[in-house]
């Protein structure tokens, strides 16, 4: 059918058909700020406004929208120079985005700014509830929406005439909220009297560290170096580009938990017209690996194929088709025959250990470390330090139980998408949303029967990870039909796919055991985790280790066992026919704090100890070994690492004077609520320690090159998935070389042009790909100086400048004696007067220790003590992530990976019926934190300066995760005594333990 | 999938495509249901040009709404109880309720809908061509597919001397419903008490004079409402603790 769209003003008369989705069309047309993220209207990345109405263009027709006045992000705002062309520049909206930190990835950013727009369109005064709801439906999974929200109401304030465009961050606020320790070294103040609230502050409270003073860029607000491009909604992203005659990729996905294809006959779709190709497993090489993007060697066994001849769980590969469009891949998939022998399931991962059912039976099965297929044992972990058992017999009294923790998913709001075609020199590009695009290729390569050197992968703009793109889990997809077809192929999955065919945090069930002396001294200290590692081992080992190496490490007993502590950490981790898990923020630590704390909470209780008394008599100290560097380094030589540094007492100082926890722990009164008897408040909090990078084995490179304009270009192989890395690093590079971030203009990452980076995870990339940044920042800096006395020196009659005496800031190079060469002259002079040089860095670093950051947090719920509903009504989070290189992009951290971890803690998990279907398959059913109902949310920094890092850094990513469910868990045994031993902390898990 | 797409500016030539015996043919309100993906094949009569979209207060008794009325439209209609605005607020975020239409929205609705769970508690009657025969929710609402066959709802109305109550537990203050109740309360003493959070539909648990038995009305419509999200011996006692609260409510002055 014929239809015009009338888009920003401009007609487009196209020829479509009747169920097309007005997302689709508009992307058709280049308006590719219009994001996929589902098809159900549930995520709102797709909105738009229709003759002004905020839609969701996914759920809407092309055709409804025929004859009417669509508005996109295209048509708000654009960058302010434009050349010659004078242009009204960004808009009011997008500024406030900007400036506030309110983008991170900014796959869902034009959505947002779209409700916003309808909302001030309307409305110029609007409160905070109504910001927050008209934002309810655009779902973000990485801000918690903080940062948004304070910024929609700032550019409210500017268009009404109420504030400057640029006062989002003022020196006032700075001054207010960097509190510098006292001289005479007492500790900083914790007065509880914080007013920050989300209309009013966008940055955090930050209690600096003495070296930070003199900084230029590392420790101040900058604003994300991407932050403009996303902001217009530019095609950033992965699926933003369309290649002439590409086909679109589909996957026939198994019906069966476990089955073995005995026959498949695909000519019915092969001749189905507009069909490119269809692959079975009969058509393509046999070549088992992993899909873990791990460094080489795998820690994990290898247990993959593209396509094999046995599924093993509901939405494994059955079949690939490339075709002209989607709905004629969607019916190719439905014309291809295959015929299973239905095997029994194993979906209960208590019952596979052993089990006649082998998951695993093939023979090309690589086994890793103590892996064994026969057994369905997938990985196992036996770590013993000190002497457990003598621990436990010294002990007055030991404690044990058992806690549950769940699957969940990491829901970023882009799919999973790959778009792969042969270059002109016959090289395969592979542009795709990836964490680790040098681990892709690596991976990639004998999969495909092409090497290395003939693979380009791209990374894009990511619109959020978490973990779940440290798997090279679609590329190979595209790139066979690729090879088949000779012609670009794009795969995306579908929100279902996303819950049916991609991967989650590993569930796991634990037994912990705790021996403590009447004072609270802890004698000994063990757990037993038993993890679900679904159908393939995919960072099966790592992510189970790390659950002992961090929960387990951060309490080591006190007095002589504070100096030989007893702990064992054992792990089963095994098969089963479900989806597999994965890398998932966090990485196995709060599968360990959840019934690390939970079970502490308990002992506190039991022993009538004070909970935070308890905690803080055994922590890990500064000072002190890391207990379990001595003994596992996954699945690699264990080195000793010392913690340097160690601010969890005044993270708990901070902490409990925000929630209140003085006036509110021991008052009865306050836990009531004034005409709803049904009501009782709590407040609990948790401990937590995270790690930075792997030791001996993240390595991060970095080049830099000097401009004639005195300029900087930063190449990085690190991998920004919205975090903020790239401007982190440009601010780390730009201090280190005198310059302002605006004149560095970092890129990243593609394996031909940018150096090797292990990819984002683990959270090493502040430290680890910072520490190379600096590194080649210094080299470029030295030459810098060489340059300038070159050039100072060329005035014979002045004293002979020392380039070691040169000082670089603002843009110039300083002799002692005051005289200066600009950037600009000196980069103009390296390139094109004499001597001429590029001037240029190139960096690289590896770290033999793994710091980590520690973290206090609470949170205050209200419990229905009749229902078991639980409201979560405030977190806290006061961290020491060591120096805080940017404090919006860290706290932005902060709040989105807190909201992530709220969900965790009350309502997200995936589950299965006993033949393996998935009861959660879209973001209806698989509920995430909507911008109206958040908790009010603070973040708190306690700087520290780690010494192995040139910044005193640590890393911040991943920490926030750890510690917000067990915190919800305690309030909510505080509030009504519901004793919880797994997560998430439902209404009916509540109403049972209120039962027991 | 959609094979067909239509706009008629007529109810006629609307109730015509509807009555078609080939191809299957839906009427489309917002789309925000029938434009999800689908595997069978059917064509949709697009809605937004027949002017169904009123709010009127018919005296100071009831309100008709058209049958194309938004969500958000009637969430912000000024006479419209605050419970419904609370059921409309749980039924869907903001962007899908300035989409969604009324009656679409009530003849997609599951039991876990917040607004179907409501209207079905207001005894809301429904108008459909041909005919303009009024038929209640309730009588349409359990074989909606079959009653609705080449018909089409224009309008419905809903009582405004009622006092309505409505809540519900979840895992979240937006989450939909694991269990959810309704109660409306006429100055008659006509008190309808409906059940939600499960199954393919909300229930009406009891109709009546007086608000005694309700909870007992709520524990027999409960008693075996277990599936995969709450078990029914959950659902009975959280329905008995909100049905006796919203009583308390809507039985005060």
């Amino acid at each position: 059918m014929d239809i015009t769209l009338n888009v920003n003003g401009r007609q487009h008369s196209i020829f479509t058909h009747p169920g097309a989705k007005l997302l689709d069309e508009l992307r058709k047309q280049g308006y590719f700020g219009v994001k996929h993220g589902c098809e159900t209207g549930e995520c709102g990345s797709c909105a738009v406004l229709v003759d002004g109405v905020l839609v969701n263009s996914c759920v809407n027709l092309a055709a409804q929208a025929d004859g009417k006045s669509i508005e996109t992000i295209e048509g708000v705002g654009e960058h302010p120079e434009q050349g010659w062309r004078s242009t009204e520049g960004l808009h009011p909206l997008q500024l406030a985005f900007v400036d506030s930190g309110a983008i991170q990835c900014g796959y869902c950013t034009p959505g947002m700014i779209m409700a916003a727009k309808q909302l001030l369109d309307h409305n110029p005064d609007p409160t905070e509830e109504e910001v927050r709801e008209v934002l309810s439906g655009v779902l973000c999974r990485c801000t918690g929406y903080v940062k948004p929200v304070q910024a929609v109401l700032h550019a409210a304030a500017v268009m009404r005439g109420d504030a400057e465009p640029d006062s989002m961050i003022t020196p006032g606020d700075i001054d207010e909220l960097f509190i510098k320790p006292p001289e005479d070294g007492s500790p900083p103040p914790a007065d509880g009297n914080s007013d920050i609230s989300t209309a009013v502050r966008v940055l955090p409270k930050v209690l600096i560290a003495p070296q930070t003073e003199k900084w230029q860029s590392v420790g101040h607000p900058e604003k994300k170096v991407d932050a403009i491009k996303l902001v217009q909604g530019k095609p950033a992203f992965a699926a933003d580009i369309e290649p002439r005659d590409m086909l679109v990729a589909k996957v026939l996905w198994s019906p069966h938990a476990h089955a073995r294809i005995k026959k498949i006959d695909a000519t019915k779709a092969r001749n189905l017209d507009g069909v490119a190709a269809v692959l079975t497993h009969e058509d393509i090489p046999r070549v088992v690996y992993s899909t873990a993007g791990q460094s080489d060697p795998i820690p994990g066994p290898l247990d993959m194929f593209s396509l094999d001849n046995k599924v093993r769980y509901v939405g494994d590969r059955v079949a690939f088709v490339a075709a002209e469009t989607a709905e004629i891949a969607e019916e190719a998939l439905k014309l291809i025959e295959v015929e299973y022998e239905v095997l029994p399931a194993l979906i209960d991962m208590g019952e596979v250990l052993d089990n006649d059912v082998i998951i695993h039976d093939e023979p090309e099965f690589v086994d890793f470390d103590e892996s064994d297929a026969s057994r369905n044992l997938a990985a196992h972990i036996s770590i013993d330090i000190g002497e457990p058992d003598k621990g436990f017999e010294e002990a007055d009294q030991v404690f044990e139980y058992e806690y549950e923790v769940p699957k969940v998913q990491h829901a970023h709001i882009e799919p999973h998408v790959v778009v792969t075609f042969w270059d002109e020199d016959d090289r395969l590009v592979i542009r795709t949303s990836t964490q680790v695009p040098f681990h892709a290729r690596r991976i990639l390569a004998p999969v495909l029967g092409l090497p290395i050197k003939r693979i380009r992968v791209i990374k894009p703009r990511i619109g959020g990870g978490f973990g779940g793109k440290q798997e090279v889990m679609i590329e190979d997809v595209a790139a066979h039909l690729t090879i088949a077809t000779g012609k670009p192929v794009v795969f995306e999955y579908t929100r279902e796919e996303e819950f049916i065919a991609s991967r989650a945090r590993h569930p796991m069930r634990v037994r912990m055991k705790t021996g403590v002396l009447k004072d609270g001294t802890i004698t000994a200290n063990e757990m037993y985790a038993l993890s679900d590692t679904g159908a393939y081992g995919c960072h099966a080992l790592t992510v189970t280790g790390n659950t002992g190496h961090k929960a387990m490490a951060l309490y080591v007993g006190d007095g002589k066992y504070r100096e030989k502590p007893n702990i064992r950490f054992v792990a089963d981790i095994v098969y089963t026919n479900t989806p597999p898990p994965g890398a998932f923020r966090g990485y196995g630590v709060p599968q360990g704090f959840w019934p690390l704390e939970r079970h502490f909470e308990r002992i506190a209780k039991a022993l009538e100890l004070d909970p935070i008394e308890f905690r803080l008599k055994n922590v890990l100290r500064a000072g002190e070994l890391q207990p379990f560097s001595t003994a596992w380094s996954e699945g690699r030589e264990p080195s000793p690492e010392t913690i340097e540094t160690n601010g969890i007492e005044e993270c708990v100082n901070q902490g409990r004077a925000a929630i209140g926890w003085d006036q509110k722990y021991g008052d009865m009164k306050w836990q009531e609520v004034p005409g709803k008897p049904h009501l009782r408040k709590g407040v609990g909090m948790a401990m937590v320690m995270q790690g930075t990078a792997i030791p001996y084995l993240d390595m991060g490179g970095a080049s830099i090159k000097m401009n004639d304009d005195g300029s900087f270009n930063l190449l990085v192989g690190a991998t920004d998935l919205g975090t903020g890395s790239d401007t982190v690093l440009g601010q780390m590079a730009a201090e280190v070389m005198g310059a302002p971030l605006e004149d560095v203009l970092v890129y990243s990452s593609d394996t031909d042009f940018t150096p090797f980076d292990v990819g984002a995870y683990a959270s090493s990339t502040t430290y680890i790909s910072g520490a190379a940044a600096v590194n080649a920042a210094e080299k470029v800096a030295e030459r810098i100086r060489y340059r300038a006395a070159l050039m100072l020196n060329a005035d014979g009659d002045k004293k002979e400048v020392d380039p070691g005496e040169v000082h670089l800031e603002d843009s110039k190079a300083i002799a002692l004696d005051g005289r200066s060469v600009t950037f600009e002259e000196i980069g103009h002079h390296s390139l094109h007067h004499s001597e001429q040089e590029q001037i240029m860095g190139v960096g690289s670093y590896v770290s033999p220790v793994a710091p980590p950051p520690f973290a206090a947090q609470f949170a205050e719920v209200t419990v229905d003590i009749e229902t078991g509903q639980v409201v979560v009504d405030k977190l806290v989070m006061a961290v020491d992530s060591g120096i805080i290189v940017n404090p919006v992009t860290a706290s932005g951290q902060i709040e989105g990976g807190m909201s992530q971890a709220l969900g965790y803690a009350v309502s997200e998990e995936m589950l299965y019926d006993e033949k393996g279907n998935a009861r959660e398959r879209d973001l209806r059913d698989y509920h995430i934190f909507a911008a109206h109902e958040m908790p009010e949310m603070e973040t708190i920094f306690v700087e520290t300066f780690e010494p192995s890092h040139p910044f005193g850094v640590k890393a911040v990513a991943e920490i926030p995760m750890d510690g917000v469910a067990p915190a919800v868990g305690n309030a909510i045994m505080h509030a009504c005594g519901a004793d919880l031993s797994r997560n998430p902390a439902t209404p009916e898990r509540i109403w049972r333990a209120l039962q027991a | 999938m959609i094979i067909e797409y239509h706009r008629p500016e007529k109810l006629d030539d609307a109730l015509a495509l509807l009555q078609r015996a080939t191809p299957k043919t839906l009427p489309l309100g917002g789309g925000t249901v029938l434009n999800s993906p689908a595997d069978d094949k059917f064509a949709v009569v697009d809605l937004q040009q027949l002017e169904l979209t009123s709010l009127e207060a018919k005296g100071s008794n009831a309100l008709e709404i058209g049958a194309t009325a938004t969500l958000q439209a009637l969430y912000e209609q000024a006479d419209v109880p605050e419970a419904l605005k609370t059921a409309i607020h749980r039924e869907a975020n903001y962007t899908l309720r300035q989409t969604a239409t009324v009656a679409g929205s009530m003849v997609s609705a599951d039991g876990r809908s917040a607004f179907a769970a409501a209207m079905l508690a207001l005894d809301a009657q429904l108008t459909l061509l041909p005919d303009e025969e009024v038929k209640g929710y309730g009588e349409v609402l359990p074989l909606r597919g079959e009653a609705l066959k080449g018909r089409l709802i224009t309008k419905l109305s809903i009582p405004l001397n009622v006092k309505l109550a409505y809540d519900y537990v979840a895992r979240s203050p937006a989450d939909l419903p694991v269990v959810c109740v309704a109660v409306a309360y006429w100055p008659s003493g006509r008190t309808r008490v409906v059940t939600g959070g499960w199954g393919a539909a909300p229930n009406v648990a009891m109709d009546g004079q007086g608000t005694e038995g309700a909870a007992e009305a709520v524990s027999n419509a409960l008693s075996h409402a277990s599936d995969e999200w709450a078990t029914a011996e959950y659902r009975v006692k959280a329905g008995q603790a909100i049905v006796e609260r919203l009583i308390s409510e809507v039985s005060e002055n």
